[in-house]
């Protein structure tokens, strides 16, 4: 790709900005079990947060967790500190329907899911009763995929990132037919594209861009890349070093603003909340400017209104984390 | 492919005001290496490289005069050392084997456990240390101070006399020189099609797929720089436990950082305890699906490999990665 070309595409990819809002934080619920996964729904603004360690999906209302979808399977992630495990990512299609990327099963048999969620004051339902759920089993050669950690949804797409087949790191693909998956399959091979492992944290920029975080190892610091794909074809566009440990979620403000935040593994004292500024000087870099410290947090995602919300797994006694874990509403960012 | 077009020139930093241009050298890295990062505060120099290359194989830097550097990272041994634990001054075995120094200026850690981060903090480490060079860094600075030809050359270099940091500095920015690529792997994935054997093209197949040596061996060096737990030794009354007496992480028990592969025909034996003496059975461990043990890596498993398969990967190691240029370099004369 010619130089200009390519200064011209990075130019589009990250908007340039020189100062980080203060913002204000507000905890809006305690004594979740490793929550892993946010989604606000459509019309109705309510936070759904995937209550990953206690097996279930619920609907965050009045502070409180109300039961969506329960009776997820379990799995324990890392070896030390341990960490229990159920549902990971969840994103809307559309108001009511809901997909979740499971967490608790073994790679090859791993689903990610699509639900009709209750209504508010409708029973919970379970796991077993989703509209659909697929998974990627091992072929000859290729091993099957699992811990489907994020979501990014797009008007035709939803895209994965995956966490089996290490020697490839799959972002995959499914597709929708009404409140069904339609199809899912294994896209965007990142490792071969950044020779860096673990696609992790993933959105969709403003201009359609698929936008991946890519974990790297988590006993290595700041290894973190942020890398840009078209969707369309999988091409990809821009790898940016961005400096950051361990990327577990990536979303854009309403504002056009992408934020980070940062579990860092190996010292989750350096964890936080990120926003990622292009470099004026040198559109080939970009650079994480802290908003604020987190306590291992997990995934983020934006109301209409520019609230971000944020679920962090927190510190409880020891290694025990079962009531640590909180949800977070963030304010007043660009 | 923007982001691998540039790796002919490495990026070089330079210091603020302190060299100029023609003094920095422009360190070309062979084929398939990504642009070598120096820091900003030990510029390279040809005369640097050059003192470095002398302390690097120079016995006096040790108490008994008679070990050096390259006593253990031998470049007739691909740059580390045929013994599984190497010998140092008092004819002392080490706790752990030899790693090779070749393209160590592109790790994030030095060390099996990561305890050291850049190359000038690890060079004075073995000078020091009891059981290798057993050298005091004061005698040492005297005892180099009075050797008119190292004398000078600090003077040159860093327009200083000899000093324990510059000792570092110079040690580091030689190594740095030390470099393995233009591999027929690189050859290969640069187009050109003839440049690995049917046999290593199976095995290259193998080493980023079904033998899923990919997932950590990975990159244009051949590793993550993450820490794993693959079972080596684990099975010992006391195992070495690795990464974990650094991080204090229970999950990095047994640990250790993954080496380059580059050239690694050349470095047997192999692991951190030398315990594996060929690279058949480097493969027979990874085949079998490692040690089992609690913090075994997910990325370990049983792979049945069918003997063919053995000598596929065992092939795509020694021809796929041989550099076409081995680093090799002779003793230098040494100053007086
Ligand atoms: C007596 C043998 C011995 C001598 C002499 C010695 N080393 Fe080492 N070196 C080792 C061993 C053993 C290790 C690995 C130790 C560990 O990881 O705990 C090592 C590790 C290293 C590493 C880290 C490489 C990696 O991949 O982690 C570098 C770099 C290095 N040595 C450079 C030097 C330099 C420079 C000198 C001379 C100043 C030197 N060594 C002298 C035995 C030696
Ligand atoms: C889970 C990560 C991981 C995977 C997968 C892996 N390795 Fe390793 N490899 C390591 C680590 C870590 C070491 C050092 C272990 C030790 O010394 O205890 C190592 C050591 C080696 C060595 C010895 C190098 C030396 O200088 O001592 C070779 C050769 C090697 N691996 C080849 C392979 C091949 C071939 C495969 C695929 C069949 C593979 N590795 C898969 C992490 C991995």
């Amino acid at each position: 790709m010619n130089k200009i070309k390519w200064m011209g595409v990075v130019l589009a990819l990250l908007v340039s900005s020189t100062c980080v809002t203060a913002a204000e934080f507000e905890v809006v619920s305690e004594g979740l079990y490793n929550p892993c996964g946010v989604a606000v729904q459509p019309e109705t603004g309510h936070v759904f947060v995937a209550d990953s360690g206690n097996l279930k999906v619920v609907r965050i209302v009045d502070g409180k967790p109300q039961d969506v979808i329960v009776d997820f399977g379990t799995d324990v992630y890392g070896k030390g500190p341990k960490y229990q495990v159920g549902p990971l990512g969840i994103a809307f299609l559309d108001t009511n329907t809901l997909v979740v990327g499971g967490g608790g099963s073994p790679d090859g048999e791993e689903k990610l899911y699509a639900f009709t969620v209750p209504a508010v004051g409708e029973p919970a339902i379970k796991a077993s009763e989703a509209n659909s759920a697929m998974n990627l089993a091992p072929g000859d050669e290729i091993k099957g995929e699992g811990n489907f950690y994020a979501l990014a949804v797009t008007n035709d797409a939803v895209y994965v990132t995956c966490n089996g087949d290490d020697t490839k790191g799959w972002v995959s693909k499914a597709t929708r037919d009404g409140n069904k998956l339609a199809s899912f399959e294994r896209y965007l091979a990142t490792k071969e594209a950044v020779e860096v492992d673990a696609p992790v944290g993933i959105t969709v920029s403003p201009d359609g861009h698929l936008v991946v975080g890519q974990m790297g190892e988590i006993t290595v610091p700041e290894d973190g890349l942020v890398t840009f794909y078209r969707p369309n074809d999988g091409k990809m566009l821009a790898n940016f070093p961005i400096g950051l440990s361990d990327i577990t979620g990536l979303a854009y403000s309403p504002g056009g603003q992408l934020y980070a935040i940062d579990f860092c593994w190996n010292d989750t004292t350096k964890g936080g909340l990120f926003q990622l500024i292009r470099d004026e000087n040198d559109a080939a870099v970009a650079k994480p400017q802290k908003v604020s410290e987190l306590d291992k947090p997990t995934a983020m995602a934006f109301d209409a209104e520019g609230n971000l919300y944020v679920t962090v797994v927190g510190s409880g006694e020891g290694e025990d984390t079962s009531a640590a874990g909180k949800l977070l509403k963030i304010t007043g960012l660009k | 492919m923007f982001n691998r077009g540039f790796a002919v020139l490495a990026v070089v930093l330079l210091a603020v005001g302190t060299l100029s241009a023609e003094e920095i050298l422009d360190l070309k890295v062979p084929a398939g290496l990504k642009p070598l990062k120096i820091p900003a505060d030990n510029p390279l120099t040809e005369a640097k490289v050059e003192l470095g290359k002398q302390l690097y194989f120079d016995p006096r830097l040790s108490g008994n005069n008679e070990v050096s550097c390259a006593s253990c990272h031998d470049p007739k041994h691909g740059w580390a050392d045929s013994k599984d634990r190497s010998v140092g001054v008092p004819g002392e075995r080490l706790g752990r084997h030899s790693p090779t120094i070749i393209n160590a200026g592109y790790q994030r850690f030095q060390f099996w456990d990561g305890r050291a981060g850049s190359l000038e903090e690890q060079a004075l480490g073995p000078i020091q240390s009891p059981a290798e060079m057993n050298m005091n860094l004061d005698t040492l600075t005297k005892k180099l101070n009075a050797i008119p030809g190292y004398r000078n050359q600090f003077k040159q270099v860093f327009g200083t006399e000899v000093t324990a940091e510059n000792i570092g500095k110079a040690i580091a920015s030689f190594e740095r020189t030390v470099l393995s690529g233009n591999a027929a792997y690189d050859r290969y994935k640069a187009g050109d099609e003839a440049a690995l054997s049917e046999g290593a093209l199976r095995g290259r197949k193998l080493f980023f797929g079904k033998a899923n040596c990919s997932a950590c061996h990975a990159g244009s060096n051949f590793t993550d720089n993450g820490f794993h737990n693959i079972g080596v030794g684990i099975d010992l009354a006391e195992p070495d436990v690795g990464r974990q007496s650094i991080s204090k992480l229970s999950g990095d028990r047994g640990s250790f950082k993954t080496p380059t592969l580059r050239d690694v025909d050349r470095t047997a034996p192999y692991m951190h305890d030398g315990s594996m003496a060929t690279l058949e059975d480097v493969i027979e461990h990874y085949s079998k699906g490692g040690i089992d043990n609690p913090q075994l890596d997910e990325e370990i498993f049983k792979l049945d490999l069918t003997d063919q398969e053995k000598k596929d990967l065992v092939l795509f190691l020694k021809e796929g990665l041989a550099s076409q240029n081995y680093p090799m370099v002779e003793v230098p004369t040494l100053p007086e």
